[in-house]
């Protein structure tokens, strides 16, 4: 603390603050109002304030390795209160989506993610790969027997499905196992330089212990129960996470039970399962809460017209909402018999979920990971968030 | 004149019921004084009662009993008529209720032990006013010989040129003087300007080259570059004014006073007025006198002093831990300017571009003051120049460090912009050391807005100098008045040509030189252009008042002036060297020169004069002695107690209003005190004392405005010199065995109304102490 600190403003950092969403940071005049609005800033060293000054000059080692950018749930109450406008959250939101995209490899994944002009190749990765391997394997058939009934796994292999899924969440490990792997190293080497710990190393197991407890916070939304601008959004994010959540659960059921069921006499079991089964229940309860949550944020985001929403934002609550629907649609489809309608829609679902795992490091999803570490570090470091 | 009296008393306001107006009326009737009552003086059969008696009876000196004389002041004007207003209502029945000071009873009424001290106090008044008018006369106006309504513009900046648009607009001759070869100041070396109009937030091109051109459309000014003024001699509405090359050596340059060590002999003892003024001449040998006008010397009717600023330069190793002197690369806002003028911001020992340039807006170290003579326009210059950086440098960075970030009124909108922008940076702080750093420079700072000691590479550092008052190191106006040639007291305004901040801007010491522009206080080019406008009028007020024969300012329209009786003068200078507009000059004999038009009637002459030979027509020595000898003194011969009496001496610019206020708050203080309004502290003659004290008064206070480095003395020294006079007439209050605490002095401001009962009640309570004045009933 007590050293001098060179101080070189990365002007273009500054830029791209502004471009993603930030483009008001200077006109804060460190007052500190957003400190104090923010119900859920810690005591010592609270954020906002302290991300704005070195946001607005171009201080982008203090930002993008800071635990405190993930501590913030972006509900707005900063931005309301600001007398100067600079819109405290806006800014950390941009910093946010700058932090992402500098913690994911390759880069040039990260920076297609944050464009709206390449998500034609973005989604044409998971279409031509479909095509192509399911055709020369042969796994794609584009005219399955419709004998018994409309059955996913003729028009889709199953082998087809998880080859390409599984492959996906390999990768989306991998590379959030090497940003997970820095931004760890930044955050705390952060933290001990603005007094924010006095932990001099992150042991492992203390810090598994408190990712165990900020779990049920985080499940539990208590810290977006504090805000009062953007109260209606917290049960809105809850349905899209329990949605996500079950269908989690449920798609692990699946995978173990029809992978297991490859080693019965019979021969595999295939779907589509009884509408009795709980599972069954549990899988469209799932989607009809990711539908209706996303839906929910849609319109939220939509009437908030103080609050900056882009692409980076549009993107995952669209693709959310695509994922949704299209599974729905393709249960739905197949109930009414609707073979042509129903196969596409499968198509286009598991294009939907094939962007949602193998891009998840590069999208706003990845807050997932980094809000979960970062609020799980604040606990192990000891600030009382 | 042939006075022929009338009291009128009104019974208005509570008057009646409070008073026994009856009674009050013998007063008047006991020295045959018409007297007639009203039920409502200002009412409409009020005014026609008093117009009838003015128009059918001949009378022409009026005591109106009534209400302060600061209200309906219009309604009770008549021309030609002396009229005198006792304060029955704001100072005797307002702040005396009869519920504190209960009224006799039937039985009261033949106790001869029974003290009415409303009623005494409103007969006081009501005598002390009947007094004065015997006393007071109307006065004449005083007319100049000559009277020339040009208007002389020292200075051809931004400032002097609008202040001489201004005039012209209006009709006035005006002439411009320039020591530069050219017009336009310091506002024609800069690449941009601040914003001037709405919405105030980016820099505009400089516009004075624009003003210089409106200025051509006015056949009324005449522009004299490569002038300067030698001698300013006379008064408003006939100043003699010689003009000069600079660097010139005339006979008619002004003379200046001899320094405190030349008025004394060898053995210390001072000189008397022929030999001051011999050694006097000797001292500026080659100039004449102030006396001695210049027969070649143009006329002129008022002066406006817009000669504006120069950088300040800092002394050698003054900002040594700023690398100033040391470091080629750091340089002064001015320096800068002129760089950027010229082109792009460079550095200037190698000539390579300054593209991380630190603005240092404090020096640091002890305090966390500014640098001198900064203020507003340095912190606007500060962020002007920081995006100048902008404009030369896609790539570049402006740091501001400041300890204080002055952007007054719309100009915070520029604030806000430039904060906007992205590659500049501010904060609070304190710049430590400035320093070497292979090809660059290094600035470190503490304290800052980052929370930290912090160090910034840097290219450039400017330091935030400021705008020093050209009159800080010459007179400029070069008065050939006895005080000296430039204003006094400057100092306590930093050398700013100014007299009093807050209340009266333009207005300097000096009557009929009005200062306009960055010689009042560092001002943008906007501030100045409105500056000078108000100058200008003020310059306007003044021909137009002096041509009348009254008084400018404060006492604006004023028609009285000093009269001296100079057979009995002694030449003790005192008035000369008292009077705080230098209105007075001396002769080579002492004797004193009045020069009416450059007085502002404030009466201190007369206050100093130890022979009292300095009066106005409607208030002199005599006039106001006249009203202390007619406040009643009870004595034991007429109660077995008698209530004391108290004198308060009130200056009528804020202590009387303030005492009105108190009146209209129902704010009650001692019934004991009787006051005669004074037009400043300065004027008191401190034989009033005397002879309040030799009446038998038991004591006397002086209430009147703030003085010191802050003063509020509409008179600048007014309440400062009878702060001193009251002083010395303790020792003369000692001698007559009387405690010199019977007479002291109260500082009020128009707005503390609420603490003067205290302030009375407390003095009264320390006179009761005391005892009586042991000469009452002598």
């Amino acid at each position: 603390m007590a050293d001098t600190y060179l101080i070189e403003p990365d002007l273009d950092f500054i830029k791209e603050v502004g471009a993603l969403g930030g483009e008001d940071l200077k006109k804060c005049y460190q007052c500190a109002t957003c400190s104090v609005a923010c119900a859920i800033s810690p005591d010592t060293k609270p954020f906002p304030r302290k991300e704005m000054i070195a946001a607005s000059w171009g201080l982008k080692d203090r930002l993008v390795g800071n635990s405190d950018i993930w501590l913030c749930h972006n509900c707005g109450d900063c931005s309301t209160r600001c007398p100067r406008e600079a819109k405290p959250g806006d800014v950390l939101a941009a910093v946010r989506e700058y932090a992402i995209s500098a913690y994911a490899r390759p880069k040039a994944l990260a920076r297609a993610l944050r464009d709206p002009k390449k998500l034609p190749i973005l989604v044409a990765i998971p279409v031509v790969l479909f095509l192509v391997i399911g055709t020369i394997t042969g796994l794609l058939d584009f005219t399955p027997d419709l004998s018994e009934g409309i059955k996913h796994y003729k028009f889709f292999s199953t082998w087809l499905v998880d080859m390409h899924m599984v492959a996906a969440a390999i990768f989306m490990i991998a590379v959030f196992a090497m940003g997970l792997k820095r931004f760890l190293g930044d955050i705390h080497q952060n933290a001990l330089q603005e007094g924010k710990t006095d932990k001099e190393k992150i042991e492992v197991v203390g810090f598994f212990v408190a990712l165990l407890k900020v779990i049920p916070t985080i499940l539990k939304h208590n810290k977006f129960s504090d805000c009062t601008e953007n109260k209606e959004r917290e049960i809105a994010h809850m349905l899209t996470i329990f949605g996500f959540i079950g269908l989690f659960i449920v798609t692990s059921i699946v995978f173990v039970f029809i992978w297991g069921s490859y080693l019965l006499p019979s021969g595999p079991i295939h779907g589509p399962w009884s509408m009795w089964n709980p599972i069954k229940w549990l899988a469209n309860a799932s989607g009809i809460a990711l539908i209706g949550g996303t839906v929910w944020l849609i319109i939220n985001r939509r009437s908030k017209k103080d609050q900056k929403s882009g692409y980076w934002d549009w993107y995952l609550i669209y693709l959310a909402f695509g994922l949704g629907v299209s599974g729905m649609g393709t249960e739905l489809t197949r109930i009414a018999g609707w073979a042509f309608i129903c196969y596409l829609l499968y198509f286009i679902h598991l294009v939907f979920v094939f962007c949602m795992i193998a891009y998840l490091p590069f999208s706003k999803l990845a807050h997932l990971v980094y809000r979960t570490v970062a609020m799980a570090y604040n606990e192990y470091a000891g600030r009382n968030f | 004149m042939d006075k022929k009296y009338g009291v009128y008393i009104c019974e208005g306001c509570g008057i009646g019921e409070a008073l026994d107006i009856e009674k009050l009326c013998d007063v008047p009737k006991e020295d045959s004084f018409p007297v007639k009552t009203c039920p409502i003086l200002c009412s409409q059969e009020g005014v026609e009662l008093l117009k009838k008696d003015i128009a059918d009876e001949g009378v022409n000196t009026l005591v109106l009993a009534a209400c302060s004389r600061r209200v309906l002041y219009d309604v009770f004007r008549f021309d030609g008529c002396i009229v005198d207003r006792v304060n029955l209502r704001e100072q005797v029945i307002w702040s005396h209720p009869r519920s504190t000071y209960p009224a006799p009873t039937e039985e009261q009424k033949d106790d001869e032990e029974f003290i009415d001290h409303v009623q005494m106090m409103a007969e006081d008044y009501l005598k002390m006013g009947m007094a004065r008018v015997q006393r007071v006369d109307l006065p004449e106006p005083y007319k100049l010989e000559t009277f020339n309504r040009k208007i002389l513009v020292i200075g051809g900046g931004i400032t002097g040129i609008s202040a001489a648009i201004e005039a012209a607009k209006t009709g006035y001759e005006v002439t411009i003087v320039e020591k530069e070869s050219a017009l336009g100041g310091q506002a024609k070396k800069w690449r941009k300007q601040l914003p001037g109009a709405y919405p105030y937030d980016s820099l505009i091109l400089p516009t004075v080259e624009d003003k210089i051109e409106e200025l051509q459309n006015y056949s009324t000014i005449t522009v004299m570059t490569e002038t300067v003024v030698a001698r300013i001699a006379g008064e408003p509405g006939d100043f003699t004014v010689t003009f000069k090359k600079p660097g010139e050596k005339t006979e008619f340059d002004v003379p200046y006073p001899l320094p405190d060590e030349m008025k004394v002999d060898e053995n210390g003892k001072e000189l008397d007025a022929e030999a001051l003024h011999a050694k006097f001449m000797e001292y500026n040998k080659g100039k004449q006198d102030i006396l001695t006008f210049d027969p070649n010397g143009e006329k002129f009717g008022a002066v406006i002093l817009a000669a504006g600023w120069r950088p300040y330069e800092p002394k050698e190793g003054e900002f040594a831990h700023l690398g100033f002197g040391e470091i080629a690369d750091v340089v002064t806002n001015y320096q800068v300017e002129g760089i950027a003028a010229g082109g792009k911001i460079t550095r200037p020992s190698d000539g390579k571009e300054a593209k991380s340039v630190v603005f240092i807006q404090s020096p640091g170290q002890a305090d966390d003051k500014d640098f001198a003579y900064s203020g507003a326009v340095t912190s606007l210059v500060a962020l002007k120049q920081a995006k100048y950086v902008r404009e030369d440098y896609s790539d570049g960075k402006a740091y501001v460090f400041y300890q204080h970030m002055r952007t007054v009124g719309l100009t915070e909108n520029f604030y806000k912009n430039i904060q906007q922008d992205q590659g500049i940076f501010l904060t609070k702080g304190a710049v430590t050391s400035v320093s070497k750093n292979g090809d660059g420079l290094i600035v470190e700072a503490e304290h800052t807005l980052l929370g930290e000691k912090i160090q910034v590479k840097a290219d450039l550092v400017v330091l935030a100098t400021g705008m020093v008052p050209v009159t800080k190191d010459d007179p400029v106006v070069n008065l050939a008045y006895r005080q000296g040639p430039g204003f006094r007291d400057n100092e306590i305004f930093d050398e700013y040509a100014d007299s009093n901040f807050i209340c009266f801007p333009y207005e300097t010491q000096r009557t009929g030189i009005y200062a306009a522009g960055s010689i009042r206080r560092s001002m943008t080019v906007e501030e100045s252009i409105e500056d000078a406008t108000g100058a200008a009028l003020k310059a306007i007020q003044c021909l137009e008042s002096v041509n009348r024969g009254v008084s400018v300012h404060p006492r604006s329209g004023d028609m009285t002036i000093p009269d001296f009786f100079f057979q009995r003068c002694t030449q003790c200078k005192r008035c000369t060297e008292e009077c705080p507009f230098g209105a007075i000059d001396d002769d080579e004999k002492g004797t004193p020169k009045p020069n009416p038009a450059r007085c502002r009637r404030c009466g201190t002459c007369m206050g100093c004069c130890p022979e009292r030979i300095i009066n106005f027509v409607d208030y002199s020595i005599d006039s106001v002695a006249s009203m202390i000898k007619a406040i009643g003194v009870p004595s034991e011969d007429d109660y077995d107690e008698p209530p004391l009496r108290i004198l308060g001496l009130v200056c009528e610019n804020d202590a009387y209003p303030a005492l009105d206020i108190v009146g209209l708050n129902r704010l009650t203080y001692s019934a004991q005190v009787r006051f005669v309004p004074v037009r400043c502290l300065g004027s008191v003659n401190v034989v009033w004392i005397k002879d309040a004290m030799a009446k038998g008064l038991d004591g006397v206070f002086l209430l009147g405005c703030k003085h010191g480095d802050d003063y509020q003395c509409h008179f600048v020294k007014g309440s400062e010199l009878a702060d001193i006079r009251v002083k010395k007439i303790g020792d003369a209050l000692a001698s007559l065995a009387l405690e010199e605490e019977r007479v002291a002095q109260f500082q009020v401001a128009i707005d503390e109304y609420d603490k003067i009962p205290q302030i009375i009640d407390d003095f009264v309570a320390s006179i009761e102490e005391m005892g009586p004045n042991p000469f009452k009933g002598f």
